[in-house]
């Protein structure tokens, strides 16, 4: 008797059952997958580096003369180190294909002897490379500038020895894998890489220490002049790219698992109401209601298991497309997590059941007429409706729309925080992207504002005339534009690594200096007032906070050789290496023989010339220095750090937008149809007295089109707290956590939500078509 | 008298589980200008399905159902909605109405989509509280519909089907779900405005209510087996012998 009831039921409600069997899925799917995802993301960098073998400390110095101080240290010491030789090579000497390869930092040759382990893109460890055969870092190979493949004839050319290798595979490479870290390497055979070594000039060393005691400490004593330095979580610092991607995804799957629970909820709300009626009858009959609620918890049940068990098998493709963006560059461990999802699948199940268990509890207490009357007894203690159409001017179709939403705000409840929760996981990370394409972003960088940045190949030697190289240049370019009649400030900033002290805390940091046309007021600081003579010192808050000083405090630092005492006046952020940052006054004697390197020519035009004017100076400065690559602010910043918002984070963006407006599609085309199945005799009537289909369908189309606009203005309300919420955090670990986001209106406010509004419309319609197929006639056949 | 609906080999069939249904076969009459016929017969015999069918609500299978001169079944779905709207008037056994709307909203709701009553909005509402005031219900202009009686309620469903001023109503047992009191008195209004000249089709299974008829189609398996013609119904008197009479007919009908 029970499964004929069931049987029976299945059949004759087939739509409802349906519906609530695809939200099942959908929920099981999203659950499962976002669950196992966010374990994944979560742990997937500690889970990497410790499967590569990151170490605690990771220098580089160039010279044997330093590299035999620090081994009689490490020696002294006891310090477990392992030290690689690398050849560093130019990008000019590399061609792919025969053309051209475009790459703008570090680059060396490296082999697998004493290196941190690297893994192929199948997160597999990569222990041999044949002669001939070459990897390079994932980041590079996903990089669209030189558009790689599998099977890419390299071609290194080094001090008259070339050998042309063919690219067998992208690695991911936990040291050099991110843009970040300005450096990558090519990985070739041992025979390979000592063809190349005969030719090396000045050797380069990486040193990879496994001590997390007291070795900073002494390290820092020790005052040697590395080219670059960084500790573990310094390393791991430098995978922002993959930090943002992981962090998105784990909003993303926050707000999925979010709309799942939403869209339960409303589902089985939504078909329990619709079996009021049905329980009335058995209760009228005689049926105990230990028995109904059997007959429906065994319903919901067997409905929740199937959808349950589909949406399991469904979540695996599903996770492993979401994340895929993710594990370009890193090894994300899904092993043993399957675990997670079964789990998570159960669990909606259970919550299914649970649920139809306390919405059943309601038939012990309804008399069966009161159940007959979906129940409810007929007391109503508020109005219903809350326009008057004899009152408003609003055509009949809009008003009715309107009025709706309006007398029923709580069943359009579930469609406003989907889309609302959806326009929101489209407009933070656009607003993180836009802050990162910024020309805003300069000036976390050290850098004050500009218009163009000319970003060309420095290298500085260890002697004294490189103040005069810099300037020289900087007049270059000063003397064309005047000879042009353009006035523009043009300078540089010098970079430095020096070690600061206050009272008995060192450490190490980058420091910067402004070259040419520039003062100290011109870079933003967060507290004080800008160093006004060559005795004063800006310091960034997270350099500040590693020493303890504070404005006012005497601090040393060590340049090169000498070392001086500095007034600190300011404090500032900055994102060079996570935080690190020491501004020097420009009149500052510093000894440029030490200088580590230089960021590109900036330009400030005095005119402030408009988008087509600074295209064409653009044009001049291209012209002016055929080497050079000039860039916009924004531009500049990106490709230092490796086009951060670019690529990855713009596959992202395509694939929440898709996912948005999928979950958009299905919620309202499932919804409108529950609607429709409820408000057929309406339908019927309003047709039976001569409303054509065309106008029921734009009133539930209409009805969508409502709950949307007001869903993305709830949205755009939220979206700025909400981003700084979800974001700073990450910027803070950047070095940044004084955070202005940069808003594009018309992409945030009008593009995206455009195109959520055309698409879910568009669903509406499809699904309204429906409308057409109930009869006027249905009026008679309706219970 | 202008006929307002001609019907003609009027057939209607149904296909369930691959068995075909004739649920009406071979269908003619006509009602004209003014006339007030009840539809009458067993239940399944047809009835609602003949008024939807000629009421252009339902699909025919054959014959042809002319209204105000115009063949509907050769109409679109968009001009029949149209004449729907402007040229009938729908009372149905279910008082449906929209729960978001109060009683007055839902009456003026077809002269607000109305494209040929060209009546400005407040002219529209006073039409509809005219409507009201006529039958009794203007007090509950106001009220959401779950705020009154079924009674209260049919009255409003009639004052809707006659906001645009059709020229015929179609009901369906517009009294089914009411009481005998509140029966009579929306049969009154009905046939009031009957007498105001507007035709009315309607199915009904009392007697009482058909006895207020000028002519009742009797119906036995999808054929109008018989006839039978009253005069106008103006006052209570001589109600009882119309009944009487009507009983009769129905009796040799096989009622």
């Amino acid at each position: 008797m029970y499964l004929r009831i069931l049987r029976k039921d299945l059949k004759r409600k087939r739509t409802m059952n349906l519906i609530l069997l695809i939200f099942i899925i959908l929920a099981a799917t999203f659950i499962a997958s976002s669950a196992n995802n966010m374990v994944s993301v979560v742990t997937a960098l500690d889970n990497f580096f410790e499967k590569a073998g990151v170490p605690d400390y990771w220098f580089a110095i160039s010279g044997q003369k330093e590299n035999k101080r620090f081994q009689n240290f490490a020696e002294e010491n006891n310090y477990k180190a392992t030290t690689q030789e690398l050849i560093q090579i130019l990008p000019e000497d590399v061609k792919i294909n025969d053309k051209k390869f475009i790459y703008y930092n570090s680059l060396f040759l490296s082999q697998l002897k004493n290196s941190t382990k690297i893994f192929d893109k199948n997160d597999k460890e990569i222990t041999k490379i044949n002669d001939g055969e070459i990897y390079i870092t994932s980041e590079i190979f996903h990089s669209s500038k030189n558009k790689f493949k599998i099977g890419d004839t390299i071609h290194i050319n080094k001090n008259g020895k070339s050998k042309t290798f063919t690219l067998k595979g992208n690695t991911k490479d936990a040291m050099y894998g991110s843009a970040m870290m300005g450096m990558t390497r090519f990985m070739i055979s041992q025979n390979d890489y000592n063809y190349f070594y005969a030719v090396k000039k000045t050797p380069f060393y990486s040193i990879a220490i496994y001590d997390d005691s007291d070795f900073l400490e002494k390290f820092n004593k020790l005052k040697l002049n590395t080219v670059f330095h960084a500790d573990y979580n310094g390393i791991k610092n430098t995978r922002i790219v993959d930090m943002i991607v992981s962090a998105v995804m784990l909003i993303v799957s926050i707000c999925l698992i979010l709309i799942s629970m939403v869209i339960l909820r409303f589902t089985i709300h939504f078909t329990m109401n619709e079996e009021f009626r049905e329980i009335g009858v058995m209760k009228a009959i005689g049926i105990k209601n230990q028995k109904i609620r059997g007959l429906y918890i065994t319903k919901y049940f067997s409905i929740a298991t199937v959808g349950g068990v589909i949406g399991l098998i469904l979540s695996y493709p599903f996770g492993k497309m979401m994340i895929l963006n993710c594990s370009q560059n890193i090894i994300i461990p899904n092993e043993g997590n399957y675990f997670l999802n079964i789990i998570c699948a159960i669990a909606v199940v259970v919550f299914i059941v649970l649920f139809c268990y306390f919405c059943t509890r309601k038939v012990k207490k309804f008399s069966p007429i009161d159940a007959i009357r979906n129940g409810e007894n007929g007391e109503r203690y508020h109005r219903k409706g809350i326009l008057h159409l004899s009152k408003s001017r609003v055509a009949p179709v809009p008003f009715m729309a309107f009025n709706d939403i309006l007398s029923g705000i709580k069943r359009y409840m579930t469609m406003i925080l989907i889309f609302t929760l959806g326009i929101l996981l489209i407009i933070i990370p656009i607003n993180t992207i836009n802050t990162l394409r910024s020309d805003e972003l300069l000036t976390w960088f050290n850098m004050a504002k500009c218009d163009h940045v000319v970003g060309e190949e420095q290298i500085f030697n260890f002697n004294n005339n490189n103040k005069d190289i810099v300037n020289t240049r900087l007049q270059k370019i000063r003397t064309y534009f005047n000879e042009k009649g353009i006035e523009a400030d043009v300078f540089q900033e010098i970079m430095f690594t020096m070690h600061i002290s206050y009272q008995d805390k060192t450490t190490s940091s980058l420091a910067f200096q402004g070259t040419g046309d520039i003062t100290p007021d011109k870079y933003q600081y967060l507290d004080g007032s800008a160093p006004q003579n060559k005795d004063e010192v800006a310091l960034t808050y997270f350099i500040a906070d590693t020493i303890g000083a504070d404005i006012g405090d005497l601090v040393s630092i060590k340049n090169g050789e000498t070392t001086k005492e500095y007034i600190v006046t300011a404090i500032y952020q900055s994102m060079n290496n996570m935080g690190e940052g020491i501004r020097f006054h420009p009149d500052e004697p510093l000894d440029y023989r030490y200088a580590s390197g230089g960021f590109g020519v900036q330009v400030t035009y005095h005119d402030q010339p408009d988008y087509e004017e600074m295209d064409r100076r653009k044009g001049m400065l291209k012209e002016l220095l055929p080497n050079g690559r000039v860039y916009t602010a924004g531009g500049y910043v990106n490709s230092m750090i490796g086009n951060i918002a670019g690529s990855v984070l713009q596959d992202i963006k395509k694939l929440i937008l898709i996912v948005v407006l999928c979950i958009n599609i299905l919620v309202t085309v499932l919804m409108v149809k529950s609607f429709i199945t409820k408000e057929k005799g309406e339908i019927a009537m309003l047709k039976a007295i001569g409303f054509r289909n065309s106008s029921l369908v734009i009133w539930q189309m209409l009805r969508i089109g409502i709950v949307l606009l007001l869903s993305t203005l709830i949205a755009v309300l939220f979206s700025t707290p909400l981003s700084e919420l979800s974001v700073t955090p990450i910027f803070k670990i950047m070095g940044a956590k004084n955070i202005k986001f940069a808003v594009v209106p018309l992409e945030v406010y009008v593009l995206y939500p455009s195109i959520m509004l055309a698409v879910t419309v568009f669903a509406s319609m499809l699904a309204a078509l429906r409308i057409c197929k109930i009869s006027a006639a249905e009026t008679s056949n309706i219970e | 008298m202008k006929k307002i609906l001609e019907v003609k080999d009027l057939c209607k069939t149904y296909v369930v589980n691959k068995r075909q249904n004739n649920v009406l076969r071979n269908v003619n009459f006509t009602i004209a200008d003014g006339e007030m016929v009840a539809v009458m017969g067993s239940s399944g015999s047809g009835k609602s399905t003949l008024l939807y069918s000629v009421s252009g609500m339902d699909n025919i299978t054959a014959g042809e159902v002319s209204f105000c001169g115009k063949n509907i079944t050769l109409l679109s779905q968009k001009e029949l909605a149209g004449l729907r709207l402007d040229e009938m008037g729908f009372i149905f056994q279910q008082m449906y109405m929209l729960k978001n709307l109060t009683v007055l909203d839902n009456i003026i709701l077809p002269a607000c989509q109305s494209k040929k009553n060209t009546a400005s909005r407040k002219e529209k509402i006073q039409s509809g509280q005219d409507l009201m005031r006529k039958l009794g219900i203007i007090d509950i202009a106001d009220n959401d519909i779950n705020e009154v009686s079924g009674g209260q309620l049919q009255r409003a469903c009639i004052c809707r089907s006659m906001i645009n001023r059709p020229s015929m109503i179609f009901a369906d047992e517009p009294t089914g779900a009411l009481n005998r009191a509140t029966s009579d008195e929306v049969m009154d209004e009905l046939t009031k405005i009957n007498n105001e000249g507007t035709a009315i089709m309607l199915v009904t299974h009392d007697v009482k209510v058909a006895a207020k008829c000028t002519r009742i189609l009797y119906l036995v398996d999808g054929n109008i087996e018989g006839e039978y013609t009253l005069d106008k119904y103006t006052s209570e008197t001589g109600l009882r012998e119309r009944e009487r009479s009507l009983n009769n007919w129905l009796m040799e009908m096989g009622w």
